[in-house]
């Protein structure tokens, strides 16, 4: 594992060495050299883990999502280049060593074998994240997006962290090497409820919950571009990777603790899907469709069954990409507006043709149109929540649809109909763009063709 | 002042602080307190003017209550054990006098309300001594006296303290208010794991004295003590912008920091001992502690602070010579990684 982590570390004086003209290609080139190797990783022979060493492992559920953090530095690189072409060099230097940070920070988080480890890498990205929210951000709301973002993480958090000392005063260690082969059922007492409420809740307020998801819309509106797509993309995922390592200690409250979140997740997926319909913003969308999708994957990952951790971990992967995929699309748009209405910018189809073709992919995979990964994902959570109880469907069903209806609502506002008449002059889409997109689109399509590597531990 | 008196002074606090440390008897620790409390008064009183006096008034009227207290309990305790020796207060009576009377010391609540008034009367050196090096006697005499001490008393008073600390700090401007409240925070989370593992008190006492004097001399470095005044350091030296965010959020307790290390140690000691709900309260209560200092690190550091333009071209004195702040710097913010060794400390 030190393969990918000491490149990356790495990066950072690459950063700082580089002549002016050429940090964004040193920086691009490298991370992406790293992700290539991290791919290497997806060969995992069976079931269990591949242990590095005692503090670093990578598991069929890690893997994809080593490999998406990765792969996204290069993608959050090319994105950030243009926003931040009239700031001086040291503090272009800054906002790269920052990503780069918050990506050495995920990649440990993702691999580490100790609990207690991984409790402080994940605080740990608060850090960076914070720093590019508040200080790169376009308005003056970031401010109080940043606090958001961090004390509702910090809130709930905080008693994972006792949680979890406690579980190590118990069972005498909390290396998860370990722990997959002693688990032995919780005894049933009010104690073991409060133990169960917070090591969840820490994760249930990072996915978001959808009563909990406040600091989502305001963080991922007001972050820059690299912000937003390591928020959506991988941020989120960093609390249902912890719920599905965490749940396999729980047993056996999950049965009877899950049911108010589920009823949560349920509920709160029609309405975040409903208020998409309604939105304005743009990235405001965007934001919102992320904690409809981040429902379905808290809904199968407290339903516990084989096929519905298939689900949440192909999900996770898919809505990384896609969301992160329109959050690039988005920022196109406010990089020639400056403005995130919709309605501001409509009918962008005849002039920037090719960005409607990536559009067109974005909103079909956000809707999941099969045969891409998402169907894969939502499809597993549909039908393994149907057979936890069948009344679900009706719900379930009905957030399908209304995911459709914005999704098509989000393209044909931005793409379809007649131009408007104030648009002046746009510049033509950059090939750095379309890069980007094509960087985002490639690996979700041919991932549609080989599945498997995405579908987690319980293939 | 005058250098040679003014060095005579220094040295007769430290040997104050020193006799206290190192004493075996009951006496010679109130001298080493009294000594220390009168040869302070004239560092607090370095400029002359009416706020230092009634800084160093409050400083002194508490102080030696809290000295006569000490001696009350040291009579009780001679009175019933027969002997001078420091070792554990025997009886229940002197050990909740003495609990007090270095309560009074430290700055605990509810005997709290001296420290913000006290340290902003005064000039930023003097609170940097006050902050740092003042709160090192009493807290080696707890540690010597842990054994016997009532822990209903002292668990209350480091919750409240903790309480208060991020309460009383939320509405302040003034920087050596807000590190005033910040001790007193802090002092209780020292408090808190006193009886169930004193090392540890003395880890968070190190850390924190390292954090306090890298925060000390950075407002130094930018002569500044309002908020308004430290939000122009991005104009001045862009660089301790930086130092004061990473300083800011080890103080706060943020993960990986080395201000997360004492706050994991004591909520793991306290787990071990049985007591769950307690650091849990703990730990969300120094969320308010961190929610002042992320608003200075706001006007600081993570915006341009709109400043009036004849700021941006501000006259530069002659720096202020900011001694060992480097090292400090590396030793508030990085130490995490060495959690592990603290293992030699059993």
């Amino acid at each position: 594992m030190l393969k990918i982590i000491i490149p990356t570390i790495m990066l950072m004086p690459l950063t700082w060495l580089s002549k002016k003209n050429m940090i964004w290609i040193n920086t691009t080139t490298y991370s992406l050299l790293i992700s290539l190797i991290s791919l290497s990783l997806l060969n995992q022979p069976s079931n269990n883990s591949l242990n590095f060493s005692l503090m670093f492992f990578s598991d069929p559920l890690s893997a994809p999502l080593l490999v998406l953090t990765t792969w996204l530095l290069p993608l959050m690189l090319m994105a950030s280049q243009h926003h931040l072409s009239k700031e001086p060099l040291i503090r272009k230097k800054l906002y790269i060593t920052m990503l780069t940070m918050l990506q050495t920070l995920l990649i440990m988080t993702f691999t580490a074998t100790e609990l207690i480890s991984f409790y402080i890498l994940f605080e740990a990205t608060l850090v960076p994240t914070l720093i590019i929210i508040t200080r790169w951000g376009n308005q003056t709301e970031r401010l109080n997006a940043g606090l958001y973002f961090l004390f509702y993480t910090l809130m709930g958090s905080l008693p994972l962290l006792v949680a979890l000392i406690s579980i190590q005063n118990l069972t005498g260690s909390l290396n998860f090497l370990l722990i997959q082969y002693w688990n032995q059922a919780l005894p049933d007492s009010w104690s073991n409820i409060f133990l169960w409420l917070a090591c969840m809740m820490a994760f249930m307020v990072k996915m978001p919950l959808y009563g909990l998801h406040l600091w989502l819309p305001k963080a991922h509106v007001e972050a820059p571009i690299a912000g937003s797509m390591v928020l959506a993309a991988i941020l989120l995922k960093l609390g249902g990777y912890g719920m599905l390592r965490i749940t396999t200690m729980l047993n056996p409250q999950t049965s009877f603790m899950a049911y108010p979140f589920l009823m949560l997740s349920l509920w709160g997926m029609i309405m975040t899907s409903s208020i998409c319909l309604r939105q304005t913003d743009l990235k405001s969308l965007i934001a919102y469709s992320s904690v409809s999708h981040m429902a379905l994957v808290i809904v199968a990952v407290l339903i516990q069954t084989p096929w519905s951790y298939m689900g949440a971990t192909a999900l996770m992967i898919a809505h990384g990409l896609t969301s992160s995929m329109l959050f690039c699309l988005a920022n196109s748009n406010y990089e020639r507006t400056h403005s995130r209405t919709m309605i501001l910018a409509r009918g962008l189809q005849t002039l920037l043709p090719l960005m409607a073709a990536w559009w067109l992919l974005a909103s079909l995979t956000n809707l999941a149109l099969p045969p891409s990964i998402n169907l894969i994902g939502e499809l597993f959570v549909v039908m393994s929540s149907f057979s936890w109880s069948n009344i679900t469907i009706i719900l379930m069903g009905t957030n399908i649809t209304i995911t459709a209806l914005y999704s098509l609502y989000m393209l044909i506002t931005t793409q379809r109909g007649k131009y408007t008449h104030h648009i002046n002059s746009i510049k033509p889409s950059f090939t750095r763009e379309n890069a980007l997109m094509a960087l985002h689109m490639t690996p979700l399509l041919l991932l549609s063709l080989n599945p498997k590597i995405i579908l987690g531990f319980t293939y | 002042m005058n250098p040679l008196i003014f060095t005579t002074i220094l040295m007769t606090v430290l040997l104050g602080t020193m006799i206290v440390m190192m004493s075996s008897h009951w006496l010679m620790i109130w001298i080493g307190f009294e000594m220390n409390l009168l040869a302070i008064i004239p560092i607090l009183m370095k400029k002359y003017n009416p706020r230092t006096m009634e800084a160093s008034t409050k400083y002194f009227l508490t102080q030696a209550t809290a000295s006569m207290l000490l001696m009350m309990a040291i009579i009780i305790n001679l009175m019933h054990s027969g002997q001078w020796t420091i070792t554990k207060v025997f009886n229940p009576t002197a050990s909740i006098i003495m609990t007090s009377a270095l309560a009074m010391k430290l700055g605990l609540t509810p005997f709290h309300f001296w420290v913000p008034e006290v340290t902003q009367g005064i000039s930023l050196t003097s609170g940097l001594i006050l902050l740092t090096w003042q709160k090192l006697a009493p807290m080696s005499i707890l540690y010597q006296i842990s054994p016997s001490i009532n822990l209903n008393i002292l668990l209350t008073m480091a919750v409240l303290s903790i309480l208060v600390g991020g309460w009383g700090g939320l509405n302040q401007t003034q920087l050596r208010k807000i590190m005033a409240y910040s001790s007193i925070a802090h002092m209780g989370w020292m408090t808190a794991v006193l009886v169930y593992n004193p090392t540890l008190t003395m880890l968070n006492m190190l850390i924190y004295i390292m954090m306090t004097l890298t925060m000390f001399m950075l407002f130094i470095h930018s002569s500044s003590t309002t908020m308004l005044s430290l939000s122009h350091t991005w104009n001045k030296t862009p660089l301790t912008t930086t130092l004061i965010l990473i300083t800011l959020l080890s103080m706060g307790g943020l993960p990986p920091l080395s201000g997360f290390m004492p706050k994991w140690m004591i909520i793991q000691e306290l787990t071990k001992n049985s007591s769950i709900i307690l650091p849990t309260l703990m730990a969300i209560m120094a969320l308010l502690n961190l929610y002042f200092y992320m608003r200075l690190t706001y006007s600081t550091s993570l915006t341009m602070f709109p400043s009036t333009n004849n700021m941006k071209m501000k006259w530069q004195f002659e720096t202020k010579r900011i001694t060992l702040l480097p090292p400090l710097i590396v030793m508030s913010s990085l130490l995490l990684p060495l959690t592990p060794m603290l293992s030699i400390l059993d």
